[in-house]
């Protein structure tokens, strides 16, 4: 007797979960706690003067623990930007949106945060923005800030 | 070949968790030891090579914030294997042979506390179609060969406590291992199996710590050193995959990368004085003394081993620097370091160094 | 000098979407057809160099061990490097110098991506508090970086199409590209999606699964085969740190350091004059102005004008991926392989429907991560 042989198998589902602890170290973490407290610590190098803005614990370039943390107010400049137009995984808003590489005043490094509460045609380089902290009771996260909006009080000479 | 040689490396505490430091922070102060050490400067390191392994970290990527510790400006010239770290010592090693350069900088970061379960990380090393979904946890394989082992009339579950006991005593000179004490055999054999015949002990603990091995040629060890343990034989190997198609009561490659080591060596790996063996499981320690041919009087694991601390990735790089460390100190005068990958001794690497005089 | 190394040998599979193969097959096809290539039984392989991006991408870790078979790799020294997606070059260029060490006198090379296997959102997500969560996607990061270079360099902005026409042109010549689209044009590009302004959909790179070979053996192993080598005349990779300030991402010097040591170990001083083609890694359309830049093919911001007046079309003076490159296919494993293979390719004579005629030298190129992992290789059909 012939029976019917099955059909091959083509495809195996092998669901994988890992769960981590994830280890922020001690500069990021005294960066992430300033966040908490709506604070954007900053630290300079002692060697290269540079200042870091989110500051790690050394600096990567010379090697040398970064001092100790000097508040920044939080404005910047936009020094570059993209605008995301397309749906992605991990958004938690509607595109489109800006993207921007932002200089933080009094740092020498750059950070990369949303741009929103500006018309997405009036985003250029150069334009100053400051940042907007999330309400209430704030965790140690980059989401303490909702994202970085023009300075309004900013008034250019064309 | 050109004359390379193991001078000098560090390697930080090992801890089962490590909280305070990311990648980079872990390994930090562990260059400016090895260098500090050598009285080098990082503008002197010709060529750096790590490894370690994003299912570790839990991030795609995750060794490049490491190289914020390597002072990677002005751009270097460097490589990563997402194996142990002793691969990447082959390929600095190899490196040094094209004589472009005359000192290498190795090293390796292993983290066995950021995953909160290996049994979800490990038997991903593992065939995804017929072995990953069975999902066997961490040390399953390794009972199966330990089973196997003691089945075979190689080994016995006292002979594994005996080994674990003289480990954890061991590692009491050792400030940079992470499980020390001195523990009566027979209360070992009185703890309750894991993974039978393993009891948890039996298990090298997985832990966190980061190892750096400087190397250095010809006559620039020479300088920087007094007694150079010089590369004189190295080689590794890959069995087969399948715990069914091996007699996991063997380690071929090992034996086959001790055959190869030995052959530009001069020596075998018999006549070494001091073996560093990456057992992953205390079972395997008569598994690769037989399989490498051991000599009778030789010191295995003399600071410790594994057994008394497993930094994952930094494990097999870290029998290198302390194999290398026994000729430094004069301790012994041919060593042998060895380092493994994979599930049950399936890839093996053997060293074998040599003090001049 | 050290002993000269060629490509004896190349192999790759189709890159697609969905290969309906296990990921051991995927390889094994590419290494069975270098090897047939060059002519050489498994056996006569000493040594394999294994590429492959980040293993979370899905999920098999440590695949050299699941892939020992696939490989033909038992009793072999097997290695598994990963260096972002320059992987493919670190590897290929490790593994001649195992032989220029002596180590060994033939090595395999191979290289693969299957992360339809996988998923790539779990293996990016991480839900850390350490970083905004931008949902930007991968061009979220080269975008701005692309835009810095437009500023700089007062580039047109059909620049970018233009590069993607070419690409997607030479596609359709190349049996092994995964996107065809024999009907592309200038408008198509300007009108598809803008993704990241100012990177347009048909501007972007696909996700592709796919497998590449090579097997590489010294002077002395090369003999008289029926199919000319490929010759390496020059080859280096350089890294660069990330995070520090002052950090030029447009124009990094990691690039320009490495190409110019791949250069003067070819003997090369003039390269926009001296190589005949060149397979770079352009991931969106911009990167082949700014590639060109960085590794010395084209004067620093005049790069954009090589493509504007033809130069890099596949009947121009320089061509530029003439395998229709990274745009066309991105096993990203493989891929900076790929562009190793394919320009060993072109010296050989054996790039069939993309051949470019009297190709003698031809360069390589490979980036990974935030543009630090730069590897770039100068092959050429003369024994050096």
């Amino acid at each position: 007797m012939t029976a019917r042989l099955p059909e091959p198998v083509t495809r195996l589902a092998t669901p994988l979960k890992m769960e981590y602890t994830f280890v922020a170290g001690a500069g990021r973490s005294t960066f992430l706690r300033g966040l908490a407290h709506r604070r954007l610590l900053a630290r300079t190098c002692p060697s290269c003067r540079h200042v870091y803005l989110p500051a790690p614990e050394f600096c990567a370039r010379c090697l040398v623990e970064l001092g100790d943390p000097v508040e920044l107010d939080g404005r910047g400049t936009v020094s570059t930007f993209c605008v995301v137009n397309f749906p992605f995984p991990g958004q938690t808003i509607e595109p489109p949106y800006v993207v921007a590489h932002i200089r933080p005043d009094g740092a020498d490094t750059r950070l990369m945060h949303l741009i929103r509460e500006v018309e997405i045609a009036d985003v250029h380089i150069g334009l100053p923005v400051e940042p907007v902290w999330a309400d209430g009771e704030l965790e140690p996260s980059w989401t303490s800030i909702r994202h970085y909006r023009p300075v309004l009080a900013a008034v250019t000479d064309a | 070949m050109r004359e390379v040689a193991v001078v000098g490396s560090a390697q930080s505490p090992g801890r089962a968790a490590n909280r305070r430091d990311d990648m980079a922070g872990i390994l930090l102060p562990v260059i400016r030891t090895a260098l500090g050490q050598l009285g080098l400067d990082r503008d002197r390191i010709d060529f750096v090579c790590s490894g370690s392994h994003d299912f570790h970290e839990g991030r795609t990527f995750a060794y490049i914030d490491s190289l914020d510790a390597v002072g990677a400006w002005p751009p270097i010239v460097e490589s990563h294997v997402e194996m142990d770290a002793a691969w990447a010592f082959y390929e600095a090693w190899a490196w040094l042979q094209l004589g472009h350069g005359d000192v290498a900088l190795v090293y390796g970061v292993g983290r066995g506390s950021v995953p909160a379960d290996l049994d979800q990380v490990v038997p991903s090393q593992l065939d995804p179609y017929y072995l990953a979904p069975l999902r066997p946890h961490q040390d399953a394989l390794g009972g199966l060969q330990a089973h196997a082992l003691i089945a075979a009339g190689l080994t016995s579950e006292r002979e594994m406590a005996e080994i674990v006991a003289r480990s954890r005593a061991d590692a009491a000179g050792n400030p940079r291992a992470q499980v020390v004490g001195v523990v009566a055999v027979d209360d070992l054999l009185a703890a309750p199996y894991v993974a039978a015949p393993l009891r948890a002990h039996d298990v090298a603990p997985p832990g966190d710590a980061a190892a750096v091995v400087v190397l250095a040629a010809g006559d620039v060890a020479r300088e920087l050193v007094e007694r150079p343990a010089w590369v004189r034989g190295l080689d590794h190997r890959l069995d087969g995959h399948y715990p069914g198609h091996r007699d996991l009561t063997r380690a071929p490659s090992a034996a086959q990368a001790g055959a190869e080591a030995a052959r530009t060596a001069g020596f075998t790996a018999g006549q070494a004085q001091v073996a560093e063996l990456h057992v992953e499981y205390s079972a395997q320690q008569p598994l690769l003394a037989r399989a490498l041919g051991l000599g009778a009087g030789v010191a295995i694991n003399p600071c410790g081993g594994p057994l008394a601390g497993r930094p994952m990735t930094a494990t097999g790089l870290i029998r290198v620097a302390e194999a290398a460390r026994a000729v430094h100190t004069g301790r012994a005068d041919r060593t042998l370091a060895h380092a493994t990958n994979g599930p049950a001794l399936q890839q093996n690497l053997v060293c074998l160094l040599e003090g001049d005089g | 000098m050290a002993e000269p190394v060629a490509v004896v040998g190349i192999g790759q599979g189709k890159q697609a979407k969905r290969r309906e193969v296990t990921i051991g097959a995927m390889v094994r096809e590419a290494v069975a057809a270098a090897l047939e290539d060059a002519e050489l039984a498994a056996s006569a392989i000493d040594a394999i160099v294994l590429s492959k991006t980040p293993d979370l991408f899905d999920g098999v870790m440590n695949p050299e061990l699941y892939l020992a078979d696939a490989l033909g790799a038992r009793g072999r020294p097997v290695t598994r490097v990963f260096t972002g997606g320059s992987v493919g070059g670190h590897a290929a260029i490790y593994g001649a110098h195992l032989i220029q060490a002596g180590l060994a006198r033939r090595v395999l090379v191979a290289a693969y991506s299957k992360e339809s296997e996988g998923n790539f959102t779990w293996a990016l997500s991480r839900g850390l508090p350490f970083s905004a969560q931008l949902g930007a996607g991968a061009g979220g990061h080269f975008a701005p970086v692309i835009r810095e270079y437009i500023r700089r360099s007062g580039a047109p902005e059909h620049v970018g199409w233009q590069v993607a026409v070419n690409h997607r042109l030479n596609a359709l010549r190349n049996p092994y590209a995964h996107v065809q689209m024999p009907d592309i044009t200038l408008e198509k590009v300007r009108e598809s999606p803008m993704l990241w302004d100012p990177i347009r959909y048909l501007e972007s790179c696909p996700s592709s699964d796919g497998a590449a070979a090579v097997v590489l053996a010294g002077a002395a192993d090369v003999g008289a085969p029926a199919r000319p080598p490929a010759w390496i005349h020059g080859m280096a990779f350089r890294t660069e740190t990330g995070h520090f300030a002052g950090r030029d991402e447009v124009n990094p010097r990691a690039g320009t350091d490495c190409a110019a040591d791949a250069y003067r170990q070819a003997g090369i001083t003039d390269p926009g004059r001296e190589i005949d083609v060149a397979e770079l890694y352009v991931p969106y359309s911009w990167y082949e102005p700014m590639w060109l830049e960085n590794v010395g093919l084209a004067p620093v911001h005049e790069g954009w004008r090589l493509v504007d007046d033809g130069g890099t079309a596949i009947d121009g003076r320089l061509p530029v991926n003439p395998s229709g490159g990274v745009l066309s296919g991105n096993p990203t494993g493989a891929t900076g392989l790929v562009r190793f293979l394919e320009a060993a390719l072109q010296v050989r004579g054996r790039a069939g429907g993309h051949q470019i005629d009297g190709a003698r030298r031809a360069v390589g190129h490979a980036m990974g991560g935030a543009s630090q992992f730069h590897a770039v290789w100068v092959v050429g059909s003369e024994r050096p």
